[in-house]
């Protein structure tokens, strides 16, 4: 993986904006409706991605990804593609929506120090505080409403788990792979699921949570493999890290909460298995919806856990008021040598575009405690389907010209 | 002016989030004798709930300055259609919206799509519908002309609002109290059809307008100018031609004019605020606050209330490092803002107010936030962002007294 070697280089956590044209024809895939292996699809994907990687780069994005457009939402707001994509891929998952499954998805599962569990959306500890604004309807865009969420419940899983997307993924580092050689882009990355986050699904199948775990581990490999062999840096999402914490209700005791996240971290690293850590990069965030995230765990928190992955950069989320202090735990906790921070310098929080000095003076922070060489800047988490397409744009040009400031600052 | 001697003191912009009945009540047009009962508890509770969050300078949130929906952003300025005579409203001129003002807007032509979508819908984009919606005092502003000499009659209203305030205050502990008034640069942006000249009628707008300023300062209570409109017409009228000359020519009468109508009001009575606008956008064509500064400082005022809690001027607490605040004035830099849900933790607005303290001295600066909270966010996170507020005040206390 590049380092920041003499100057600040650029990059972003995965989703952009989706044209319509794609996001009309993705639609239909998103929720079951067709399967996405049309010649038809197959093109106008191949063409936005070629776009995309392009449009990256006039910006100003110096590792570039697909925009995650090989992973169908379902409209121009959807929180959940780079997540819903993978059931698509394994074999093992019962149709969405059934009586069971759709249980599942709203039961309260109380948690205990003996079982620590994790919730339904709607009791998460957040949630329930700030009740009132979640379900405001003219509340700012806490975008829980219809267009944000999946319009139909997720599958469940009621036997084996295999992978199955082999020719989705490959379709996808080949539209990566040719519109990066277009534009002379020398390294580029694509997001792939990570199985603590992949495991929150429905299991009706195993017998363990356990056992749910480590296959689903066993079948990301397979991507995860897939990507590195292909000469793309793997972008790992695993937002439930952090997000767990605030799913889990009531509050568990940190230590419990440790142990339940240190598992998924080994079935993370065991799919991991045989990949080279320098082609890997791991994002975690708190999860982007506009609500107002008192119960984030914080950094410090699990920072251990965080670095106990198997990979040779950390993109966290750092751009926005609840966790912008954080960069602070680095003076306290040392980067292992060689490895990368990829800090969010701007964010989907917020619809006002970050001030080029702003940006420059988070990432002057992060340099100064980790070392310049080892700073990449980056976003909190993916801008498509998160704020208009205008904004996300403006942001990333905003993270360019905030490099080349910082860059300024620190190469003088 | 109280200043923060031995601990940081705080404080906030102005509006706060109306309880539903009262938004009801405004809504309905409800007649004096349902409407003030209720106003005056409603202020007595604001008061109250701002002291419980550990606000120090507290005011009655604006709940005398009408708003009609719970998403209100123009109830800070609307509120003068019924104190001031020479405007008249017409609903040809409302339907017009805010584009009536914009029209020099870069920001606007580069976003486009952005400003079209938050018309028409609003909730995907995360920008409010407002702008679009009838019967809010947002709407009943662009409906408003000028077209007759401008005279102040809210004295009845004024007086209401600050018997209202003092009521409130009675055994609750705070430090001070303050309460907002529109500036002249404001009421100008309202279009004019009976003065023969934009300075006329802005000269007119201070001399109007004055008669509030004084009695909330003869009230006893500090008096806070709104004035948004000295930083957002450079966005507005001036940016598509890049026009900063002709925009600091314009700002520079506005300060004159409103110290025309502070006069004869003590300096160390006023604050002064500016924002950017409060609307959910990208804010890119914002005049950055180094290009005015200069002026800022002219206002007759011992305080400026400024937006710095966001990520388009957060930077700009660095501006103080070469613009030397002048001695005895205050500062009050937004800390926590309305331009996100996500709240503000406590350790970042202790970092926030550090950087200031240092820069101008601890015992010059209060803490405040980016623009009002009412009507801008969910009431359940307004509340959150005040308690937020004060919880980095006291940490930023204990790093800078130790």
């Amino acid at each position: 993986m590049k380092h920041s070697v003499d100057r600040i280089l650029t990059t972003h956590a995965g989703s952009l904006s989706r044209p319509a044209n794609l996001i009309a024809l993705s639609k239909a895939i998103a929720i079951g409706e067709a399967k996405g292996d049309d010649a038809g699809y197959a093109k106008v994907l191949a063409a936005s991605v070629a776009d995309v990687v392009k449009k990256q780069r006039e910006l100003g994005v110096d590792i570039p990804d697909d925009g995650e457009f090989g992973k169908p939402v379902g409209g121009s707001y959807d929180y959940g593609a780079w997540w819903n994509y993978a059931f698509a891929r394994m074999s093992g998952f019962s149709a969405a929506g059934s009586p069971a499954a759709a249980a599942h998805e709203t039961q309260h599962k109380k948690s205990s120090v003996a079982d620590v569990a994790l919730t339904s959306f709607a009791n998460r500890r957040d949630w329930q505080k700030f009740a009132e604004f979640y379900l405001d309807p003219e509340s700012s865009g806490s975008l829980m409403g219809s267009a944000a969420r999946r319009p139909v419940g997720r599958p469940a899983c009621t036997g084996p788990i295999k992978y199955t997307g082999h020719a989705a993924l490959k379709a996808d580092i080949d539209n990566l792979k040719k519109a990066m050689a277009a534009v002379g882009a020398d390294e580029g990355f694509m997001c792939s699921i990570g199985p603590g986050s992949f495991a929150r699904g429905i299991d009706l199948y195993y017998k363990t949570e356990e056992e749910f775990l480590f296959a689903s581990a066993d079948a990301m490999h397979e991507e995860y493999k897939a990507i590195v062999d292909a000469g793309i840096v793997l972008q790992i999402d695993d937002p439930s890290l952090p997000d767990n914490w605030d799913m889990i209700n009531p509050e568990p005791p940190l230590r419990e909460f440790k142990k339940f996240e240190q598992v998924r971290m080994e079935a993370l690293n065991h799919a991991l298995r045989g990949l080279p850590a320098d082609r890997i990069r791991f994002h975690i965030c708190w999860g982007s919806w506009h609500g107002p995230h008192t119960t984030d765990i914080p950094l410090k928190d699990i920072v251990d856990l965080v670095l106990s992955v198997n990979a040779g950069a950390y993109s966290v989320e750092a751009g926005n008021v609840r966790h912008e202090h954080e960069w602070r735990v680095w003076q306290d906790v040392k980067l292992p040598d060689g490895k990368l921070l990829i800090p969010g310098v701007v964010s989907h929080a917020t619809n006002i575009v970050e001030h080029p000095q702003v940006v420059a003076d988070r990432i002057v922070r992060y340099a100064k405690v980790v070392g310049r060489e080892n700073v990449i800047a980056g976003t909190d988490c993916g801008l498509g389907g998160r704020i208009h397409p205008q904004i996300a744009w403006a942001k990333l040009q905003a993270l360019a010209e905030g490099a080349k400031l910082a860059t300024k600052e620190l190469w003088g | 002016m109280k200043r923060s001697t031995e601990r940081i003191l705080t404080t906030h912009v102005g509006s706060l989030p109306r309880p539903d009945d009262l938004v009801a009540l405004y809504r309905d047009d409800a007649p004096d004798r349902t409407l003030l009962p209720r106003l005056r508890s409603a202020i007595a509770d604001v008061v109250r709930e701002q002291a419980r969050c550990g606000i120090d300078v507290v005011n009655d949130g604006e709940f005398g300055k009408a708003m009609r929906r719970a998403v209100d952003f123009g109830a800070w300025w609307s509120y003068v259609y019924d104190r001031l005579a020479g405007f008249t409203l017409s609903q040809e001129e409302a339907k017009k919206g805010r584009g009536a003002w914009t029209f020099g807007s870069k920001e606007r032509k580069e976003f486009a799509a952005f400003y079209a979508a938050e018309a028409s819908a609003g909730q995907g984009s995360g920008a409010q519908a407002t702008t679009t919606q009838t019967g809010t005092s947002t709407a009943r502003l662009y409906g408003l002309t000028c077209t007759g000499p401008v005279k102040y009659t809210g004295h009845a209203a004024i007086a209401r609002d600050i018997e209202n305030l003092k009521a409130a205050l009675g055994g609750v502990p705070v430090e001070e109290a303050f309460m907002t008034a529109v500036s002249p640069a404001t009421l100008q942006i309202l279009p004019n059809a009976h003065y023969k000249s934009r300075e006329d009628y802005t000269w007119a707008l201070a001399e109007a307008i004055r008669d509030e300023y004084k009695a909330i300062v003869d009230a006893g209570f500090v008096l806070q100018i709104d004035d948004p409109a000295l930083v957002d017409i450079y966005d507005w009228w001036f940016s598509a031609d890049d026009d900063l000359a002709g925009y600091r020519k314009w700002a520079q009468f506005q300060v004159e004019a409103v110290n025309h109508a502070l006069a004869d009001i003590p300096e160390d009575r006023v604050r002064f605020h500016i924002c950017w606008g409060s609307w959910h956008g990208p804010h890119k064509g914002d005049v950055p606050l180094k290009d005015m500064a200069d002026l800022l400082l002219k206002v007759k005022a011992q305080a400026y209330v400024i937006e710095a809690g966001n990520v388009r001027h957060e930077h700009e607490w660095k501006v103080w490092q070469t613009t030397r605040l002048p001695a005895g004035k205050l500062l009050i830099p937004g800390v926590v803002s309305h331009a996100t849900n996500v709240l503000e933790h406590p350790e970042l607005v202790a970092d926030r107010l550090i950087r200031f303290a240092r820069t101008v001295g601890r015992e010059n600066v209060i803490a405040g936030t980016d623009c009002g909270l009412g009507g801008r966010v969910h009431p359940q996170i307004a509340w959150a962002k005040l308690q937020a507020l004060s919880e980095g005040a006291k940490l930023a206390t204990k790093e800078l007294w130790g």
